[in-house]
């Protein structure tokens, strides 16, 4: 410990010394740390991306941290980098944690996020008109339970992913009643239960995402996303309310890092502004694992070793 | 008041606004304070560093790699004979078979590395929470002041959810492996804290004379006569350290700890219960075996052996060194025995799909009705009621009961308790929760009475019993959550359901232990006077055993708080699911706000039960 | 025998006062507070204003019911507890002067100490107990070992120095307290009720056991007891305590004979005389008539017979030395035992 701090206050003396420039900036020997969240793509993508880095030369540390406390994080430079910036999920974060400072946008990956209403493919029998929203609410007595009743239930969730599902309930005047799931195990675990029985479930999902491997279904289409649907209330089908629309069906998936990264390890940046992944090699990431039941490391390995023309411009 | 509610000013029967204090904000401001301006965090980062070191050293010798010493790792063959020869050695052929069957079972089903990063976490945790409650009991035990500081503090501490501790740790030592490592020791220091200060305290006061007229100085007085004579009370408090350790495998994972309980989580969001559940075994496995080898290196006695030859002398010392060369060996012919990765692993995974299958197709139509009626005629009902309660009215229910149970200081504590609760704004998401704590004790009790009772009528029932206690409190809870949200979907009632299966744990436990020491003459006397069994139960035992049950009931509140802020994983709408978006948001005030409502809404009943309890048992001649 | 005048240890006006403000309340009351003075204000004198001294090789034998100040009073006299005010003196040097290193270098060479419950330390044998005192002088092992080993012969328990103190009977415990107690060759020797928690034939034994070694070792010893008949057995001489005072110190025949007050008198009064009374008390001037002549310190008990079987016989009664001293008052002696 102490020779590493050693090296990193001569690594900031000889930086210093070199004035601001930044033309003899030195690779540093630290690792790049990179977070893991909960869930297998961003694992299996961390991987890569670590494995791309330890070929490149650099050391490589991954940790796990919260997908939202992680912005806090890369901001203080415990985490250097994010690859996974849903504009959905956690655009909210990473604009605060820009904000304050730290924190830098690296840029998009060639693939775009989806988060909305879902249900399995089997719903299509029980209602017919999916997967259009109007012909949904026309079925929502079906999705009641005794504690919505007579209305409808949207399983929502965590609150904290900041859905406003109850707005657009409100502002489409659907007869829906939004329950909150506490983690995205609790949504799969009713997803389950429900496809085993073939019992009507609508709730929240996102793509990419295992689940599209595992289970059929598609995503409700709500009026289609605008800019100013969410603040201005004159915008779409209900003039006096704001939300009335779905979740933008492109949302951005980001790349991120922190501030002090491209001074320390300058050709580490360099990658990570090249490095871009569609939606299909997302979820083939995701498969090698939650389908394939690969360990991350596993199908980081076996993923290199399948898309090799993919990620060789990016190392020169 | 309740009657008078339609007439009663809106001032009393919520918290008014004007009166909120904003507790968050100021814990905020404090915290930027320590950061900003104190520079605290210059001071905690380096502490970070070396728990860090002290980590890689540990998982490369368990791991091997480059980090640490950059040793190899040691074959998994040679830690399992060790372990086994430990075992032997602390406690015979069982703790043998027990601490070495359990790292082969590691090893065999592939969760090796997995395992050993748990370990690692453990390891240097454990120490390091042992050592810094040791010196704060000796110094409590030493300075008046800090005893009477250090007591409610503890309290606290014990009380808070375990998620409070994460978001400090976060801001202050980072995230990470280490994170977890330091979460873990702040978690599992306060046990320690207590039982030195208790094994101190109970020192015959002629020991320590002894050891003064024997002309020792303090500081020989203190590690050569005090410590030792306090040791059983010192390996309690060890042992309750690693169970608070393991308790916090799967927490810990949330600030970075890799391991098991990552793993776990991991599974679980791809909704592999069978390698869920391998896991949750593992993880019991290993608590269980570092339980058993605590206890049994507490519980030994002495031997005296130095007038041995030298080889009978040292034989367990010889054994290691020749068990250590010959599975070294044997790990470096055959691969098999050094490492086994997780794809060569054996897995039972595909035994408990079809089983969670089976229930979910075969019982959820079954438990519709009885769902029903639950969330209509009991859940939505008992819920209603705590919402409309005006908030006055149960603040003075709750100091009233104090006053008349515990006296002045015991109504003036629960008034403060809950005064805090009222005035930090939570107070509707706190009757949330004390609606759901209220339903699941209230199951926990009924039931948990009923097992107990059953379970204490014979001795072996009764020991199976409290080894099934021990496993299911070990097993990690998170995975309950997955089967009973497919039973009972996302509401109340898994929340509910999920609190009950843990927090029964210590009704049935302490139940049992409270039937089975009722003192034998006792017993013989009341079956001299012609009492059949069920009249000896009523008669003798209940009430005799009563004062301990309402231990384990206090218990059964504790855990069932520590529960519902989990629960909040399945969905709910109380103080946990704030606590969790205080987490997401890093809003450490409030995190903590709502860490210590929670607490309070704890310590209020246990305060009550535990005035009730240490009044009973004197008069009923009990107390110590 | 000069030890009488200088005594090894001697306390003054020793007070040791339990309650919530025990210097103010005995300043309050320039050093002579009252039993009302204390009552009222919520203390207790458990050493109310003691002088004492005890010679060199002279066993003072402190007797008392619980709650009567005795155990205070040892441990004020070891300085375990501090005292409220007094002076304790031991071998001409002032107790309370001493700082706590000083303090702990009297202890390891001066003073042993025997406790009620044995207070052996669990975890060790009882050679590492017995030797306990010397390692914390920081002798070498060796040393140490061959010293407790001696010791540990003295106390008759050969044979067991590798035994843990839960192998031992409570006997058996108490002798490895008493051989740690002098492992250092104390000068002077506290007992705190040693024999209390034994049983009574066990104590009878280790009574007997206790004067064997004081013969041979001539300690100046403070043994604590609650139990009179203990007393009359080891005494030189008896501190009567009661509520803190020193009802009545002397002899065991003069506090038989001659109780000072009430209290005393209750404990007297059913104590075998013929065990506590010497022939010296009851000599009056005269020739024997040629029969077998007694030492004065005989007790009674032991010539009780030849008295009662002969009573016209006139035995005459000599001084250690052998120095005729007159005959026994057989009317005297009989009134006294039996009047």
């Amino acid at each position: 410990m102490l020779s590493k701090t050693i090296k990193t206050f001569t690594a900031l003396v000889a930086m210093s010394a070199l004035g601001a420039t930044g033309a003899f900036a030195q690779e540093s020997d630290d690792p790049i740390i990179i977070p893991t969240h909960n869930w297998n793509s961003q694992i299996v993508m961390s991987h890569v991306v670590g494995k791309l880095l330890e070929r490149a030369g650099y050391n490589v540390e991954y940790t796990p941290t919260d997908s939202q406390a992680v912005y806090e994080s890369v901001r203080l430079g415990d985490v250097t980098l994010e690859l996974e910036v849903w504009e959905g999920a956690f655009g909210q974060s990473f604009n605060a944690a820009l904000k304050k400072g730290g924190i830098v946008d690296v840029g998009d990956h060639n693939a775009v996020t989806r988060e909305d209403w879902w249900y399995p493919a089997y719903m299509e029998e029980l209602c017919p008109g999916l997967p259009d929203w109007q012909a949904l609410n026309r079925c929502a007595s079906q999705f009641a339970t005794p504690e919505t009743s007579p209305k409808g239930r949207f399983l929502a969730g965590p609150v904290d992913w900041l859905k406003h599902d109850q707005e657009r309930v409100d502002a489409l005047g659907m007869d829906f009643i939004v329950v909150n799931a506490g983690s995205a195990s609790a949504l799969w675990a009713e997803l389950e239960s429900a496809s085993k029985r073939r019992a009507p479930i609508v709730l929240f999902n996102w793509t990419p995402n295992f689940i599209e491997a595992v289970y059929e279904g598609k995503f409700i289409e709500f009026p289609e996303y605008g800019k100013g649907c969410k603040d201005d209330p004159a915008w779409g089908p209900n003039k006096e309310e704001t939300h009335d629309c779905g979740n933008p069906a492109n949302g951005y998936l980001k790349k991120a890092a922190w501030d002090g990264m491209e001074a320390k390890w300058p050709g580490a940046y360099r990658i990570l502004e090249k490095l871009s992944f569609t939606n299909p090699q997302i979820a083939k990431m995701a498969a090698l694992v939650d389908v394939d039941e690969l360990e991350p490391e596993e199908a980081a390995d076996v993923w290199l070793d399948e898309n090799e023309q993919v990620w060789k411009s990016w190392l020169q | 008041m309740m009657l008078a509610r339609p007439w009663l000013p809106d001032a009393l029967l919520r918290p008014p606004a004007v009166l909120l204090l904003p507790f968050a904000d100021w814990l905020n401001a404090f915290s930027d304070y320590l950061q900003n301006d104190l520079q605290l965090t210059i001071f905690t980062r380096a502490i970070a560093d070396v728990v860090q070191f002290i980590l890689d050293v540990v998982n490369n010798f368990l791991l091997g790699g480059r980090k640490g010493l950059g040793l190899p790792a040691v074959p998994w063959l040679t830690v399992a004979a060790l372990a086994g020869l430990l075992g032997y050695f602390l406690g015979g052929t069982r703790l043998a078979l027990l601490s070495g069957g359990t790292f082969t079972y590691l090893a065999l089903f592939g969760q090796w590395k997995l395992a050993m990063q748990t370990l690692a976490l453990v390891f240097v945790s454990a120490p390091a929470a042992v050592l810094i409650g040791l010196l704060l009991g000796i110094a409590a035990q030493r300075k008046r002041w800090l005893e009477v500081s250090i007591a409610p503090l503890l309290n606290i501490a014990q009380s808070l959810p375990h998620f409070s501790y994460l978001l400090p740790v976060v801001i202050f030592f980072g995230v990470g492996h280490h994170a977890g490592a330091i979460a873990t020791i702040i978690f599992a220091t306060p046990p320690m804290i207590r039982m030195t200060l208790l094994g101190l305290k109970r020192i015959q006061p002629e020991i320590i004379e002894a050891g003064r007229t024997s002309g020792c100085s303090p500081r020989q007085r203190l590690w050569l006569v005090e410590v030792p004579s306090a040791r059983q009370e010192i390996m309690v408090g060890i042992n309750q350290v690693i169970m608070q350790c393991l308790a916090m495998v799967v927490i810990a994972s949330f600030i970075g700890a890799p391991g098991l309980g990552y793993k776990l989580l991991l599974l679980l969001q791809s909704l592999r219960i069978g390698d869920a559940i391998e896991i949750g075994v593992s993880i019991v496995l290993i608590a269980i075996m570092l339980d058993r080898l605590t206890l049994a290196w507490a519980y030994r006695v002495p031997e005296y052996h130095g007038d041995e030859r030298f080889l009978v002398r040292h034989k367990y010392l010889l054994g290691a060194i020749a068990l250590a060369a010959v599975s070294i060996a044997i790990a470096a012919l055959e691969p098999y025995f050094y490492f086994i990765p997780r794809r060569e692993g054996l897995s039972t995974g595909f035994l408990w799909d079809p089983i969670v299958d089976w229930i979910t197709l075969n019982l959820f139509d079954p438990l519709q009705v009885f769902r029903h009626f639950v969330a209509l005629y009991i859940l939505i009902p008992v819920r209603d009621l705590y919402q409309w309660a005006p908030f006055s009215a149960v603040m003075l229910l709750y100091t009233g009961l104090g006053w008349c149970i515990g006296g002045r200081t015991c109504a003036l504590l629960i008034f403060s308790f809950l005064g805090f609760i009222a005035l930090s704004g939570w107070w509707d998401r706190a009757m949330i929760t004390a609606y759901m704590i209220t339903v699941a004790v209230s199951v926990c009790i009924v039931l948990g009475l009923t097992l107990g009772i059953w379970a204490s009528r014979s001795p072996s029932r009764a020991k199976r019993a409290l080894l099934l206690c021990d496993t299911f409190q070990t097993f990690p809870s998170f995975i309950y959550l997955i089967p009973v949200i497919m039973l009972f979907q996302v509401n109340d009632l898994s929340a509910i359901a999920a609190v009950t299966i843990y927090a029964m744990i210590p009704a049935v436990r302490y139940t049992i232990e409270g039937l089975r020491n009722v003192p034998v003459p006792l017993q013989e006397a009341v079956t001299s006077a012609g009492a059949n069994r069920l009249q000896r139960l009523v008669q003798l035992e209940l009430p005799l055993a009563l004062p301990h049950i309402m231990v384990g009931i206090n218990q059964t509140v504790m855990f069932s708080l520590f529960m519902v802020v989990i629960a909040a994983f399945i969905g709910t709408q109380d103080l946990g699911q704030e606590m969790m978006r205080a987490l997401s948001f890093n809003d450490l005030g409030k995190g903590l706000v709502l860490g210590f409502c929670v607490a309070f809404l704890g310590l209020t009943i246990d305060q009550l039960v535990s005035h009730w309890e240490r009044r009973r048992k004197r008069e009923l001649g009990l107390a110590e | 025998m000069d030890g009488k005048t200088s005594g090894v240890i001697r306390c003054e006006s020793l007070w040791k006062i339990y309650g919530p403000d025990p210097g103010g309340i005995f300043r309050k009351h320039d050093g002579a507070p009252s039993d009302e003075a204390l009552k009222e204000s919520g203390h207790i004198a458990a050493v109310n204003n003691i002088s004492l001294e005890i010679s060199r090789g002279e066993m003072l034998v402190v007797m008392g019911l619980s709650g009567s100040g005795k155990s205070t009073l040892v441990r004020c006299l070891s300085r375990l507890v501090e005292s409220t005010a007094g002076r304790v003196e031991m071998d001409g040097q002032d107790l309370f002067a001493l700082d706590e290193k000083e303090l702990i270098e009297l202890w390891r060479h001066k003073m042993g100490m025997v406790f009620q419950h044995f207070a052996l330390l669990p975890h060790k044998t009882v050679l590492e107990n017995v030797a306990f005192p010397l390692q914390m002088q920081g002798i070498t092992p060796d040393v140490r070992r061959a010293k407790a080993l001696e010791m540990i012969e003295l106390v008759g328990l050969s044979g067991r120095e590798n035994y843990f103190p839960r192998e031992l009977s409570g006997g058996q415990q108490q002798r490895v307290g008493i051989a740690r107690s002098l492992a250092v060759d104390p000068g002077i020797w506290f007992l705190d009720e040693p024999f209390s928690a034994l049983d009574p034939l066990i104590r009878r034994e280790m009574q007997d056991e206790f004067l064997r070694l004081q013969e041979m070792l001539k300690k100046s010893i403070v043994f604590i007891t609650h139990d009179f008949d203990e007393a009359l057995r080891l005494a030189d001489r008896i501190a009567i305590l009661y509520h803190g005072k020193v009802e009545q110190i002397g002899t065991p025949e003069e506090i038989v004979m001659n109780p000072a007050t009430d209290y005393v008198a209750r404990f007297t009064s059913e104590v075998p005389r013929a065990r506590v009374l010497t022939v010296g008390s009851f000599v009056v001037a005269g020739e024997g008539d040629g029969v077998e002549p007694v030492a004065k310190d005989t007790p009674i008990a032991s010539i009780l017979r030849r008295i009662v079987l002969s009573p016209d016989a006139r035995i005459p009664v000599v001084e250690d030395n052998g120095r005729h001293l007159g005959v026994i008052d057989r009317n005297a002696l009989l009134d006294a035992l039996f009047g």
